[in-house]
């Protein structure tokens, strides 16, 4: 089980964040055009999926699969977007991103007054966090 | 799954105290709002002052300062950041020492030298607070902090004599 990165969108489609943990493959653009392209994508998959469900949906687009891995979104209600790249069988990715939003975003970027919403994240301790939740989840701990 | 850092009034405090810090920090963000650092230290005092009011309603007179600087760390630190202060050092000539190991203010920002710039700017209403809070108890005195790897606070509480 692994996770290959993550990135943190705000609800103007502003990349405030990108982690990386095991990626062999990079997709050969510059890391801005690179989140253009990811945001640019879900934004379209996101009215795809609306527009054709037979259904109201509640949630709507949350996450897609191909052979290789799985991709994950979680939005809140507020707009921010959490996208993960994990191997395809790699568990509770919703939960763990629901986890680094309410325990990780929330405490050490919303309480810390020198982290704004609008800016990329530089803090440190944010980043030392994300590490110890991403490492110690079960999406990227290997069952042996 | 969604836990947040305590109950809600705490949040609130600690929203209040990082728009403070950010007014201070970003002043071009908030036009015609003019804050300084000593503005802050005053908004400070007058907390503490009120609160200490309300926190010893129940209490005996204190029998000295000492006993007085014990409160502080105990009741006083724990209604509001809910916890005592970690270590308290006096050299009994009136310089008292309060050290937090984790300082709420300073406990989602850094545990490295990162932010170290904006350090004063965190603190600065916390030692208005005690200053306030010693001054209602009939201590005059000079509370400076010192911080010199987050998230660890050392206040040092200078009490002013009259006779000095």
């Amino acid at each position: 089980m692994t996770v290959y990165n993550l990135y943190i969108f705000n609800k103007r489609g502003a990349l405030l964040y990108y982690g990386e943990w095991n990626r062999w493959k990079h997709s050969g653009i510059s890391q801005e055009e690179e989140a253009k392209l990811m945001y640019g994508s879900l934004f379209s998959l996101k009215s795809f999926v609306s527009k054709i469900s037979p259904w109201d949906l509640k949630e709507g687009f949350q996450c897609y699969k191909t052979n290789k891995y799985k991709l994950t979104m979680f939005e809140t209600p507020t707009g921010l977007k959490f996208i993960m790249n994990t191997d395809v069988n790699a568990p509770n990715v919703r939960e763990l991103l629901q986890i680094i939003y309410a325990q990780v975003f929330v405490e050490y970027v919303v309480k810390n007054p020198l982290c704004s919403t609008q800016e990329p994240i530089i803090s440190e301790l944010f980043k030392s966090k994300l590490d110890e939740v991403v490492k110690t989840s079960p999406a990227s701990v290997s069952k042996g | 799954m969604f836990q947040a850092g305590g109950n809600s009034d705490e949040g609130l405090f600690d929203y209040l105290h990082m728009e403070l810090v950010s007014t201070l920090l970003q002043p071009e963000r908030n036009p015609g709002i003019h804050l300084s650092i000593s503005t802050m230290e005053h908004l400070g005092f007058s907390s503490g002052y009120r609160l200490v009011e309300r926190l010893t309603r129940e209490w005996p007179r204190f029998k000295d300062e000492l006993d007085s600087m014990k409160f502080i760390c105990k009741e006083f630190w724990t209604a509001v950041f809910r916890k005592q202060v970690d270590n308290l050092r006096t050299n009994r000539q009136g310089v008292y020492v309060l050290q937090d190991n984790r300082f709420r203010h300073l406990a989602k920002v850094s545990t490295s030298g990162q932010y170290m710039e904006a350090a004063p700017k965190l603190v600065v209403f916390t030692c208005g607070l005690v200053r306030g809070a010693l001054a209602n108890l009939g201590i005059v005195s000079v509370v400076t902090a010192e911080v010199s790897a987050m998230p660890i606070c050392k206040f040092q509480v200078q009490i002013q004599r009259a006779s000095a």
